[in-house]
């Protein structure tokens, strides 16, 4: 399969092949022109109404160049079939029918949209003509594609872990953890939801049937489970030196809360063990949802252990020290947090910390007579035997169509109902065979893929509407990562849900549920890096309140904040300008922002404007940054490939990254480093357009706090810069101002827009889905861009609510 | 979730502390199970590849001198212990990781995919990857049909870092060194706790009639999903029957083991108490995995495995040796001491941790002799120095006797551009399963049985 970025990218290595002084002219030169003139096309005109552009004739100033002319003129000089610069030829291909080299004009159009063609010093045309000239190809390539929609042929897609998981939630209401059961799926395009790379493999399968194995019986629960042991540790790099989380008491000090399911009614030992010394009497509680089921005298020195009953089902269970730390001190008087050393974790010299907690159980159990789980599964309790199987195929019936997210026949119950038949004789009761029927779902393709089905008679490679139930699929595993429930389902099943008045209603019913999380945690969790928050290593010696108490907090800031412009149907441009976000006391400490107490994460407005929108959260900071310093360039390229769609190309082969320091002399600031990578021309040929945006976020260092000075010598940061096409800026605030400025602006949106719909359809995009992209974006324009707007534009799309069927034609295997 | 056996004393835990409390259990619990299998009569031989990210330190890995006396560099110290069990090979190289005519980059994603498939690899980012069958899969093709698994694959980092696969390559060709066939990446786990399951599975009994229960029941759900996946294949179109048929052969894949399982149920089954969770630092981590790998080719689970110490491109940093920024990062030094010295801890570190690896190999008696003894393991790199991507000249060791195939003690110089697969056919030539070509290979190396 060919993307359309990779051939972009062929020419890109061509073309630094040559000494590549171009680009870095074009930023002074060309820019301020092109702005203009992006600014005047979008403003005069509006998007929306870019049909009136269809020839450049009619754009009334002055342009009377075709696009045939435009081309020879300005492009075909490098661009031609002898040359083939960046491996492009203009000269052999027809503008008057760009449906014949659609794939060629979109990438025309890509680097016309930003001004990046043709490079200084060579001529360009005049702004009205340029702009027209765009809007031309834009048109006309809108048109051709309208005129043969061509939606794509998405792989079947097999659940990925997060889905998996949420499946299980939503299937058998039971919270299990994912990350336990199963490995991480591979990723492509930057999500792990493409259909083309989630493969199976004999160690998944495996580990899919011990999860299924698993599941079952704490979902039907099992008389006969053994005595299991679960361990939950705190990090040693978590201060416990005030309230850890929501889920403990008020003016309790460290601990931590687990959600532990407990399989059965049965009796359980909870140990605890600690970290540090008590060198004074302390006070440690146990609770079970939020009850205090025991207080522990630690002077006492008896073993912190107990035996308790419990309910089976998910439970919260707390462990904390009852007194606060620093009681007597007044909030603002507190010491700061105690530094981080990574080899000796001698953090409390004063008070213990809680190491470990230890859940081992069921003693004497007894299956329940009523969990969530057993609710979901048992529609029906057999009074006699005579009962049970009808009783069997009703539970069978019911959960298979919430499985296989569809109505289902003989064919899909019969197999179940055997495996029910089959448990049955081996475990010796309903119970059993029910347990069997739950683990065989589980491992079925039918639930384990979504696999859509091109009609019978479809002619092969022709376009076509997918089912109603189909499209509930993938609503529900777009917006809420998780199988269609049972409004969805039977809206499909009538199919109602494709009507377009339906589907809008479905579409912002799902959006106000809180299953839409899934979007926060999987698409903006993938799309801004914020998973990689997991694993960052900032430099302890450098870094030394980095703890994980920061770490946390970094995380639930952007999500708390993703969550909210997403709940409030914000403009996704509001990203970037919000000026507001979300902190406890830690974080504000954090980012030096007073008034904020305590360890709940509250809304709080900004006094100015540093930090305001995405670019000032210290999760994003942080992931864009090695260890040890900031990287202009890592941040830059960050920013290139993700707010604005335009990834650079990779440096090209043998080319050495920066020295830490060369000849002895240590260049003073990271600008002073980076302008090493001016200097070359095969460097500065890419660096010209990346570094400088990595400069505007100068003032926050590599865990994102603020400062005034980079280097040793205090030397003041200079966040000055251009942004490819010369806008300017100096410091955060004028950039983001710049970043939300006409082309940018416009950049970011269709961005976004193709990172969502990457991720709604499951596969990497070709060029014939950017006329999707853009006519959702226009559509977005008149309300300013609001998520939801986006969301409805992507469900209404073509790529998303049809499907190419099978070029062989064979769609009927012999 | 224990496994228990009644007449040992006492239960040992293996959990995320790492070695401490690990090795007591290996060295002394696990009853004689591939011990008094291996005989003359009936060999048994194991493999293992090993791989490091991002080349190394040539000039602190490279040893003095060549031929019989192995003089250890700096980075090899810590292979002092088991010195007389290793060969050190200079002169090979990766040379269908370099590009071809435009191409471009992408080094780092060529490097670990061709390294143990000697093929150049399909530069692409859909689905149509390609590589080659890699020299463990040729090696698990045979050996695994004596053992329940066939091969096991092994890492450290987790595949979930965004923005971290080499650009313009699938992120398969960076994640993994194991490729089944050339279309078939092989995952790698790197949660001890999931290798633990996939060992031994996650009954808590040790009871035959409960194993044998278990099993019966997992028989009957791969029955189950065979006719599914046959009745969904028959109305599929061509590109999405690949899918089930790749669902349907790791189907039989399983049931191939449950088989085995079935056939050896009367074997003892060790006593282990799972590891929990992936241990908090690198060291532990990678002591825990090599536990699990001893304890696997120990009680002939498999015979074949991979195992890396990084993907490549990683970042990772070591604050615990006073390495605080990014390997990759240091992998560029520019030929500056200051980042030369921090490469060469970040490779001495790796090379302690195959070093605890072998050592406890040659710790555990196995036939005449210790499993080290009848195993072969490869350890190295698809990048020689790190700075310029630089294939050729690859750092190299060979460990294990290979079941007396192979003399170790030496450093071994060949010709710079001989090709790593040339390697590759030794080794198969030495596990008594020779082919007749390998990748890029040109024939197979000379001295490696001078004994």
């Amino acid at each position: 399969m060919t993307t359309s970025e990779r051939p972009e990218r062929k020419r890109e290595v061509i073309a630094k092949a040559k000494p590549a002084v171009v680009l870095v002219c074009v930023v002074a030169t060309l820019a301020v022109t092109v702005g203009t003139v992006l600014d005047a096309q979008r403003t005069q005109d509006g998007p929306a109404s870019a049909a009136a552009f269809s020839t450049p004739q009619t754009t009334g100033a002055a342009p009377t160049l075709s696009p045939r002319e435009v081309l020879d003129r300005y492009c075909v000089t490098c661009h031609n079939e002898r040359l083939r610069t960046g491996g492009l030829a203009l000269d052999t291909v027809d503008p008057e029918r760009v449906g014949e080299d659609a794939e060629v004009w979109e990438k025309v159009v890509r680097k016309l949209r930003t001004g990046l063609m043709p490079p200084s010093p060579r001529r360009r045309p005049d702004a009205a003509t340029y702009a027209s000239t765009v809007s031309y190809f834009e048109t006309a390539l809108d048109r051709v594609a309208a005129a043969n929609p061509n939606p794509g042929r998405p792989a079947v897609h097999r659940l990925n872990r997060a889905e998996y998981t949420n499946a299980i939630h939503d299937l058998l209401a039971l919270e299990v953890d994912g990350r336990a059961l199963l490995p991480a799926d591979g990723a492509s395009y930057g999500f792990d939801n493409i259909g083309d790379v989630l493969s199976v493999s004999p160690g998944l399968l495996e580990r899919y049937l011990l999860a299924a194995a698993k599941i079952s019986r704490r979902a039907v629960g099992d008389p006969t489970l053994r005595p299991t042991t679960a361990i939950y540790k705190t990090s040693p790099l978590l201060a416990q030196d005030d309230r850890i989380s929501e889920d403990l008491p008020f003016g309790s000090r460290g601990g931590l809360a687990v959600r532990h399911h407990f399989p059965l009614d049965a009796e359980y030992i909870i140990k605890i063990a600690l970290r540090g010394r008590a060198r004074r009497a302390h006070q440690l509680e146990v609770r079970l949802d939020r009850e205090r089921v025991r207080l522990f005298e630690l002077s006492e020195r008896e073993p912190l252990e107990l035996r308790v009953p419990v309910k089976a089902g998910t439970r919260l269970v707390g462990v904390s020290f009852v007194e606060a730390l620093e009681q007597s001190l007044p909030v603002d008087g507190r010491p700061p947090p105690p530094p981080i050393s990574s080899f000796a974790f001698t953090l409390y010299p004063n008070a213990p910390a809680v190491g470990s907690l230890e859940i081992v159980g069921p003693y004497d159990g007894q299956v329940p007579e009523d969990t969530p789980s057993r609710r979901a599964i048992f529609v029906c309790h057999p009074a006699t035997t005579e009962d049970e199987a009808s009783c069997a195929r009703e539970i069978v019936a019911s959960l298979a169509r919430r499985a296989y997210r569809r109505p289902v026949s003989d064919a899909d119950t019969l197999p179940l109902l055997a495996s029910y038949e089959h448990g049955r004789r081996e475990g010796g009761g309903f119970e059993d065979g029910i347990r069997w029927v739950v683990e065989a779902l589980l491992v079925s393709p039918k639930f384990l893929f979504r696999i859509e089905r091109d009609p019978v008679n479809a002619p092969p490679g022709t376009p076509y509407r997918i089912s109603d139930l189909e499209l509930a699929s993938r609503l529900s595993f777009f917006l809420w990562s998780s199988i269609p429930d049972d409004e969805l389902i039977d809206l499909a099943a009538r199919e109602a849900l494709s009507e377009p008045a339906v589907l809008e209603a479905q579409v912002r019913r799902m959006l106000d549920d809180p299953r839409s999380h899934a979007l926060v945690e999987n698409f903006t969790g993938q799309w801004l890096y914020l998973r990689n928050m997991r694993i960052v290593t900032p430099d302890a010696t450098q870094f030394p309140d980095f703890d994980d108490n920061l770490r946390e907090a970094f995380r639930r800031e952007t999500e708390l904040f993703v969550e909210s412009q997403l709940r409030e149907d914000r403009s996704v441009r509001d990203l970037l300008g919000a000026d507001y976000t979300f902190l406890n006391e830690r974080l504000a400490r954090h980012y030096s922002i007073p008034n904020v107490y305590g360890s709940h994460f509250r809304r709080v407005t900004y006094a100015d404007d540093r930090r305001a929108g995405l670019l000032g959260h210290g999760s994003i900071l942080t992931v864009t940054s090695p260890p040890h310093r900031t990287s202009p360039t890592v941040r830059g390229k960050w920013l290139l490939e993700n707010l604005l769609g335009a990834p650079p190309p990779p440096p090209p082969a043998d080319v050495p990254g920066l020295p830490e320091h060369e000849g002895g002399e240590k260049p003073a600031t990271m600008r002073e480093r980076l302008a090493l990578h001016r200097v070359n021309p095969v460097c500065a040929s890419c660096h010209a357009k990346i570094d400088p945006l990595g400069f505007a976020l100068e003032n926050f260092d590599a865990v994102g706090r603020w400062r005034a000075t980079d280097g040793a010598e205090d030397i003041p940061v200079d966040a000055s810069g251009a942004l490819p096409d010369g806008a300017e800026f100096d410091g955060p605030a004028s950039f983001r101002d710049a970043l939300l400025r006409e082309p940018w602006g416009t950049e970011f949106v269709t961005t976004i827009t193709e990172k969502l719909l990457t991720y709604a359809l499951g596969r990497g995009l070709e060029y014939y889905d950017a006329p999707v992209a853009r006519q959702i974006v226009r559509e977005a324009a008149p309300d300013n861009y609001p998520w939801s707007s986006l969301i409805l534009g992507i469900v209404k799309s073509t790529p998303f609510q049809m499907r190419t069927s099978s070029d062989s034609g064979d769609t009927r295997a012999p | 979730m224990m496994i228990t056996k009644k007449y040992l004393p006492r239960r040992t835990v293996l959990r995320g502390l790492g070695a401490s409390l690990a090795l007591p259990l290996l060295d002394g619990m696990v009853p004689a199970f591939a011990a008094t299998r291996n005989t003359a009569a009936n060999p048994v031989r194991r493999f293992g590849a090993i791989y490091v990210p991002n080349g190394v330190e040539m000039r602190a890995w490279t040893p003095a001198g060549a031929g019989t006396a192995l003089e250890l560099s700096p980075v090899l110290q810590p292979l002092a212990p088991v010195a007389g069990q290793v060969n050190v090979l200079t002169g090979l190289a990766d040379n269908v990781a370099i590009p071809r005519e435009g191409e471009g980059v992408g080094d780092h994603a060529r490097a670990a995919s061709t390294w143990l498939t000697g093929v150049h690899v399909k530069k692409t980012e859909g689905a149509d990857i390609r590589a080659g069958t890699s020299l463990d899969q040729i090696v698990a093709q045979e050996f695994g049909k004596e053992t329940q698994l066939a091969s096991l694959e092994l890492a450290i980092d987790s595949v979930e870092v965004l923005g971290a696969c080499d650009q313009g390559y699938s992120c398969a060709y960076v994640n993994t060194i194991a490729w089944r066939t050339p279309t078939t990446p092989l995952p790698m786990e790197n949660n001890p706790r999931a290798v633990f399951e996939r060992l031994f599975g996650a009954a808590d009994s040790t009871d035959v009639q409960t194993r044998l229960a278990r099993i019966r029941q997992d028989r009957s759900i791969l029955d189950f999903v065979t006719d599914e996946a046959n009745g969904l294949n028959r109305a599929l179109g061509a590109g999405d029957q690949l899918k089930l048929a790749q669902y349907l052969d790791a189907v039989r894949d399983v049931e191939r083991r449950i088989q085995k399982a079935e056939e050896q149920s009367d074997r003892d089954i060790p006593v282990v108490e799972q590891p929990v969770g992936i241990p908090g630092t690198f060291e532990e981590h990678c002591r825990l995995m090599f536990d699990l790998l001893t304890l696997a080719y120990q009680t002939d689970l498999t015979r074949v495995s991979t195992f890396m110490f990084g993907k490549e491109v990683s970042g990772r940093s070591f604050p615990e040796i006073g390495v605080p920024g990014g390997h990759h990062g240091y992998s560029h030094h520019q030929n500056d001491p200051e980042n030369l010295a921090m490469l060469a801890k970040v490779n001495t570190h790796h090379i302690s941790q195959f070093a605890y690896f072998l050592e406890k190999l040659d710790s555990i008696p196995d036939g005449d002799g210790s499993l080290l003894d009848h195993s072969l393991f490869l350890y190295g790199s698809g990048i020689s120095d790190g700075n310029l991507h630089f294939h050729l000249d690859l750092p190299t060791v060979l460990a294990g006797g290979g079941g007396g195939h192979v003399k170790g003690g030496r450093h071994l110089r060949y010709a710079s551009e001989t090709p790593l697969a040339n390697l590759h056919m030794s080794v198969l030539d030495k596990l008594g399963l020779p082919e007749e070509t390998f990748g890029d290979s040109t024939g197979t190396l000379r001295y490696l049985s001078d004994v």
